[in-house]
């Protein structure tokens, strides 16, 4: 098999979505197959995820070569989630991928998960060296590619801003998922309520919002003096206002002649329209990630597989063990100059 | 803000928050400070967010100009147009200069920066964002702080190191040659100035810079302790 053709299978397994897709090697997405796990009450429990995921994965693995219409003989690479995440969801997706790679005998590369976010941005939108907004229920990051490194410009300090706005939700009596549902809530009202607004340089702090926004729907005010349109409202105007200062921050700062949305949070249309406002200030073109591809998705763990297959090669098995808190900074990106 | 006595000229800088215009007040050299509305997010945070930095940066560099401190004195403040009027400082950044300085220089400026900021934090000031390019050097090898912008009270051992760190952090990514000297420089001077009468805070604050780093989010275990 020649390093420039070839199938490969991706597997991402860091949170509540187990998702396999399958890639060529020029970029082309062939199948897709998400299985997402949706507590009846409360978060994610690590420990039902991983069990949930043990009982489902292999469908997933199957609908997703069915769609690409191949067989596990037609794949020529392994690709996993290796780091950052929940690590006992991490151990899952590592191990099926050692197994299917050593069952098979095909090569194996573990990737990084934020990486593949910003990768998956680049091939679907066409972009070339964006500074990337990253938001999503486990992270807030603001990251841009700069000597070797997808260097991190700004993050959040505590939680991030997906979290938030799920944890409101969830206390504001709303089903999983939250977002969409606080996005329709906002929608309807005009009334801001002041909440904190706390931006450290490039930093960003969610935690102290949470608290006010609960504080506003456990008081007994709630219901008589504002409702809880107002509240969403109030809570993303704020929220996705420190992004966009942060985001322009960052912009000015770098430089950079384009800028990525992605992530789960990207699909909502307010944040979109805050984001594309700057580019349009700043002489920037503005791509979002369809979402299909902007929240977890096996295909964007696969396309970064290739990509650092092509410039490494396989990992040794010795070195396929997960990292549930790498930092993406502290990657070498060797295929991209 | 019609007035014969009020020149604008050009504008020197278009930063994400605020553009800072060069001009004339009553015959003196100034920047006019401007900060513009922003329409991607809503009037009343926007309205907010504008006036209380304005009122809070001119407030802050009017209590720094007491103590003697290097900072732009301010003249006018206009809230509706949310812009400070203060004297211009002439000179170069620091940023821009650090590659052609030598090490003997390099030393000397860390060294008194650490000393202002020392001064700064015993006031209980905090800069907020203390980098190199809120540092002008002057023809005259004086040393002025300019921005606080995002300028708090406090008399916290922790956002005093927060302070550092954000300077710290600042050196390793924009000047990683030069970090290890000029870092070293700095603690001297903070501490120099801060230890003056026997006590230990400033000792605490610097100790303090490496619990905060290891509070950072995906930082691995072992470094943790």
């Amino acid at each position: 098999m020649k390093k420039d053709e070839g199938l490969c299978l991706g597997i991402e397994s860091t949170a509540h979505t187990w998702s396999v897709g399958i890639v060529d090697f020029s970029g082309n997405v062939l199948g897709l197959h998400n299985n997402m796990y949706i507590p009846e009450e409360g978060g994610l429990h690590p420990a039902l995820v991983r069990e949930y995921h043990i009982l489902n994965f292999k469908d997933t693995i199957l609908n997703a070569l069915q769609e690409a219409k191949c067989s596990m003989k037609d794949i020529s690479l392994i690709a996993f989630s290796q780091s950052p995440g929940l690590g006992p969801i991490l151990r899952i997706g590592a191990l099926v991928a050692r197994l299917l790679s050593q069952l098979y005998e095909i090569p194996i590369v573990g990737v990084n998960h934020c990486i593949a976010h910003i990768e998956i941005g680049r091939l679907m939108c066409n972009i070339e060296d964006p500074l990337t907004l990253y938001v999503s229920g486990g992270n807030t990051i603001i990251s841009a590619h700069e000597s070797g490194r997808y260097q991190i410009f700004g993050e959040t300090l505590d939680i991030s801003i997906g979290n938030m706005i799920d944890m409101i939700a969830r206390d504001a009596g709303l089903a999983h998922p939250g977002g969409p549902k606080i996005e329709k809530l906002a929608a309807k009202s005009e009334k801001y309520i002041s909440l904190p607004y706390v931006v450290k340089g490039m930093d960003l702090s969610f935690s102290g919002l949470y608290t006010a926004v609960r504080n506003l729907i456990e008081s007994s005010d709630f219901g008589k003096n504002y409702t809880i349109e107002d509240v969403a409202h109030s809570l993303q105007e704020t929220g996705f206002s420190m992004l966009a200062e942060v985001t322009e921050r960052a912009l000015a700062h770098t430089n950079k002649p384009e800028l990525l949305l992605t992530g789960g949070v990207a699909a909502n249309k307010r944040l979109q329209q805050m984001i594309k406002s700057i580019c349009e200030d700043h002489g920037t073109r503005y791509e979002v990630v369809p979402l299909k591809f902007a929240g977890d998705n096996g295909a964007m763990i696969a396309w970064t597989g290739i990509l650092r297959y092509k410039s490494e090669g396989g990992f040794e098995l010795s070195h396929t063990n997960i990292n549930p808190k790498e930092r993406m900074d502290n990657i070498s990106i060797p295929w991209r100059k | 803000m019609e007035d014969i006595n009020i020149i604008k000229g050009k504008v020197l800088h278009k930063g994400a928050e605020a553009s800072l215009i060069h001009g004339f007040w009553f015959g003196k050299e100034v920047i006019f400070k401007q900060r513009y509305p922003k329409n991607y997010r809503i009037e009343p945070i926007d309205k907010q967010l504008r006036v209380t930095r304005t009122l809070n940066e001119a407030r802050a560099l009017i209590k720094v100009k007491t103590y003697g401190l290097n900072v732009p004195q301010v003249f006018e403040i206009d809230i509706n147009t949310s812009t400070i009027i203060m004297k211009f400082i002439e000179g170069k950044k620091l940023k821009d200069l650090l590659f052609v300085l030598d090490d003997k220089k390099k030393s000397k400026y860390f060294y008194t920066i650490g000393e202002f900021i020392a001064k700064l934090h015993q006031n209980g000031h905090i800069h907020g964002d203390i980098t190199t390019s809120n540092i002008i050097i002057t023809p005259n090898e004086d040393v002025f702080l300019i921005d606080f912008g995002l300028h708090e009270y406090s008399d916290s051992v922790e956002d005093k190191s927060v302070d550092l760190h954000l300077l710290k952090r600042v050196l390793i990514s924009s000047h990683g040659a030069d970090f290890k000297k000029c870092f070293i420089a700095f603690k001297k001077g903070y501490l120099s100035n801060y230890d003056l009468n026997g006590s230990n805070e400033g000792k605490y604050i610097i100790q303090n810079i490496k619990s905060i780093e290891s509070r950072g989010r995906y930082v691995k275990q072992e470094e943790r302790k």
